[in-house]
């Protein structure tokens, strides 16, 4: 399963603008000509890879380790052994995974790094490794914001025991229409008997953790380990930073890859996710997982077709959506049509079609004319025919196209 | 009677010369919702079919004062600063139509809002509905009106399409409703399901409540928690979205703090099984619900006049 980055989605083309108030080329490396990190990781996600998200952590002035980005392994390394190696994916739970690694010397780090790069971990390809100085002798902590909708707002995540195996941390709702002052962090600090010496430098990272939070207007600015080192020095271990798909231009479509053999065009949130359900739930096994909202435009709905149906080995195709309100049913439907049209091989399979809403009435008479005149197996419903049982019926006449497939090999 | 508006519902609209803006404005009107005024900044002295327009909602709330409900139609990235004015006007309810409000936004406005104890309803929200009566919002918009009828049913979703979907199917069957809303299905929103829920079941022509939920969040947990502590709690019936989102990557949600966050909720699983054990019926499609909200109903009644 992978997700089409040219799609709205979690993972998106990254753009510079909400992230900085400097044009700094967010892909401009770390540090130097060492740096060469592949073309493909061009398209940043909602969920920054940790280097990425380092860079951000040292704009708010939060110290991380000595590190460089690699995509090969380096000639020679500007870095004291021994060394942390890390695979940038985005997944959690790298350690586990061996995504995390250490090396005592060049030959250490050598393998480590050919074991990394180019092998999938968590089903993630590893494109650039991220090399850092260890911390060591020094106390692990948990920092994050985020957003409780208990609280509906902002939380401090807080626990004296970060690390992997972090399992609870204190929660401390944030008010986000006030500043985040010194004393309300330390007073949160001495709840959670963080220990003295550590408590001015946990306050001012919090704070500036805080800021980034905000200023970036991000989902989750984690990390976890935060290092106090014996000197009391704060520094980032990891960073876990997801941006808002709300603050970064998106099309209006998402489209999500999946095992199965039928193909889905669904709109509306709710709705596409209830018809998923139904889907299953009649024995139907889904290609893709796709929505589009709005009123787009037909050339959003074109691409979009084109994209779901651009694959091999599909039985059918089902376009579905609760009775619209605003969106022009002949608009989104002539650009469905129109993708359909540039598929080669032409689509034999059936296709199952519910909508409802404005201008439903054309569009249907516009598809019945093109089903006639141009071959497609069109399976026309209005709102009268519920949701769930076109899903039925989808499944039905994929199942009977699978036979006759059969029949004539 | 019906849940936060009624015939004295006064509405003022910010954003109402944008296309979204002065299209529910005309909807709503041909409702019969009163619409006294409208706001965009830069427009003061026009007007949209008649609706004055004014720079502020200062001024519409002082040429207006018996306005007590915004409805905010604004582009999202100045959402923010148009709820900002409206809930320091103290205006009692705010909707919110508008997507794609960053998360930050919301968090800010309804923090304010609680502060001044000024109702959000939204981002995200498709409006709300007394069928009948007055409707704010793009629910029921033109023909899609007709899916709902006046009748006894509460009525809320994160889904916009879905709430039109599910009171059609509620109408066909007899069922009308009492209010139909939207919540809206943002990280954030200002009501959500539990607060009202508890405005249901304090209403006296509300005699059983269907919603939609989706996977994500703590809402739903958050109403069968809710619901377990209430006496002969009306008969609620859920319609939960999002069961194969199981067969995604876990990557798709949220990470490590957000598990922490949440405890582990906001799964379809986790969802379907705390509402049960409270006593929600669940329907796995929309035309389940009619069905399953008679037996419910029925049975709640039974057991009342015992």
């Amino acid at each position: 399963m992978g997700e089409d980055t040219a799609c709205r989605s979690r993972e998106k083309v990254w753009v510079p603008s909400p992230y900085s108030n400097s044009n700094d080329d967010p892909h401009a490396m770390v540090t130097g000509h060492l740096v060469r990190v592949a073309r493909s990781s061009y398209h940043s996600r909602m969920k920054l890879r940790e280097w990425e998200g380092k860079e951000v952590f040292r704009r708010y002035g939060i110290a991380t380790p000595e590190g460089v980005v690699v995509t090969e392994a380096p000639g020679t390394l500007p870095l004291p052994f021994p060394v942390v190696v890390k695979a940038q994916v985005l997944s959690g739970d790298r350690k586990k995974a061996g995504g995390i690694r250490f090396a005592k010397n060049e030959r250490e780090l050598a393998r480590e790094i050919a074991r990394m790069l180019g092998k999938k971990l968590h089903k993630e390809v590893v494109t650039s490794v991220l090399i850092e100085e260890q911390i060591s002798g020094a106390r692990e902590y948990y920092v994050s914001f985020s957003y409780d909708d208990r609280t509906k707002g902002p939380v401090l995540a807080l626990s004296t025991k970060g690390g992997s195996g972090i399992a609870s941390a204190r929660l401390l709702p944030i008010d986000p229409t006030v500043p985040l002052t010194a004393a309300k962090v330390r007073a949160h600090l001495l709840k959670a008997r963080v220990a003295a010496p550590h408590q001015a430098a946990l306050t001012k990272v919090v704070r500036q953790l805080f800021e980034l939070f905000q200023t970036e207007g991000a989902l989750l600015a984690e990390i976890n380990p935060l290092f106090i080192t014996k000197a009391g020095v704060a520094i980032a271990g990891d960073a876990k930073v997801i941006t808002d798909d709300a603050l970064t231009p998106v099309s209006e479509c998402r489209n999500i890859e999946m095992d199965g053999d039928i193909a889905i065009l669904a709109s509306g949130g709710g709705a596409s996710m209830l018809n998923m359900d139904a889907l299953l739930r009649a024995g139907g096994r889904p290609a893709n997982y796709t929505e589009y909202s709005g009123n787009p435009p037909a050339e959003v709905v074109r691409e979009l077709t084109v994209r779901v149906l651009s694959r091999e080995g599909l039985r059918g195709c089902w376009v579905v959506g609760a009775a619209a309100n605003f969106t022009d049913i002949h608009t989104t439907l002539s650009g469905f049509l129109e993708g359909l049209r540039s598929i080669t091989p032409k689509p034999t399979y059936p296709i199952v079609i519910r909508r409802d809403g404005p201008r439903r009435e054309d569009a249907f008479e516009m598809l019945h004319e093109a089903g006639e005149k141009e071959g497609f197996s069109f399976y026309l419903f209005d709102a009268e025919t519920p949701m769930v049982a076109t899903a039925a019926i989808m499944v039905a006449h994929a199942n009977k196209h699978r036979v006759k497939r059969k029949k004539k090999i | 009677m019906s849940i936060l508006v009624n015939k004295k519902t006064r509405v003022l609209i910010q954003g109402i010369t944008g296309s979204e803006g002065s299209r529910v404005c005309r909807d709503m009107r041909a409702y019969g919702t009163v619409v006294l005024a409208g706001v965009t900044p830069g427009k003061g002295g026009e007007n949209v079919d008649g609706v004055p327009v004014f720079a502020t909602v200062a001024a519409a709330k002082g040429a207006h004062p018996s306005v007590n409900c915004s409805l905010i139609v604004v582009p999202a990235r100045f959402v923010k600063a148009a709820a900002i004015e409206a809930i320091t006007a103290r205006i009692p309810l705010v909707v919110i139509l508008t997507e794609n409000v960053a998360v930050r936004d919301s968090a800010y406005l309804i923090a304010l809002a609680r502060k001044k104890k000024v109702r959000v309803l939204g981002p995200s929200s498709i409006g709300i509905i007394v069928p009948g009566h007055v409707k704010v919002g793009a629910v029921g918009v033109g023909a899609m009106a007709r899916a709902y009828a006046p009748g006894p049913i509460g009525l809320m979703s994160k889904s916009g399409g879905m709430t039109s979907e599910i009171a059609f199917a509620l109408t066909r069957a007899g069922f009308g409703q009492s209010t139909a809303l939207g919540v809206g299905g943002d990280t954030l929103t200002g009501l959500d399901f539990v607060d009202l829920y508890a405005l249901f079941e304090r209403d006296s022509e509300t005699r059983a409540v269907v919603f939609f939920g989706e996977v994500g969040g703590t809402a739903e947990e958050r109403v069968a928690e809710y619901r377990s502590t209430l006496k002969n709690p009306k008969p609620l019936i859920a319609l939960i979205a999002g069961r194969f989102s199981a067969l995604l990557p876990g990557g798709t949600t949220l990470g490590h703090a957000g598990a922490i966050v949440s405890e582990g909720r906001g799964s379809y699983a986790s969802k379907v099984r705390a509402l049960k054990a409270s006593g929600v019926h669940i329907a796995h499609s929309v035309e389940e619900i009619p069905t399953i909200l008679a037996k419910a109903l029925k049975k709640y009644e039974m057991e009342h006049r015992n």
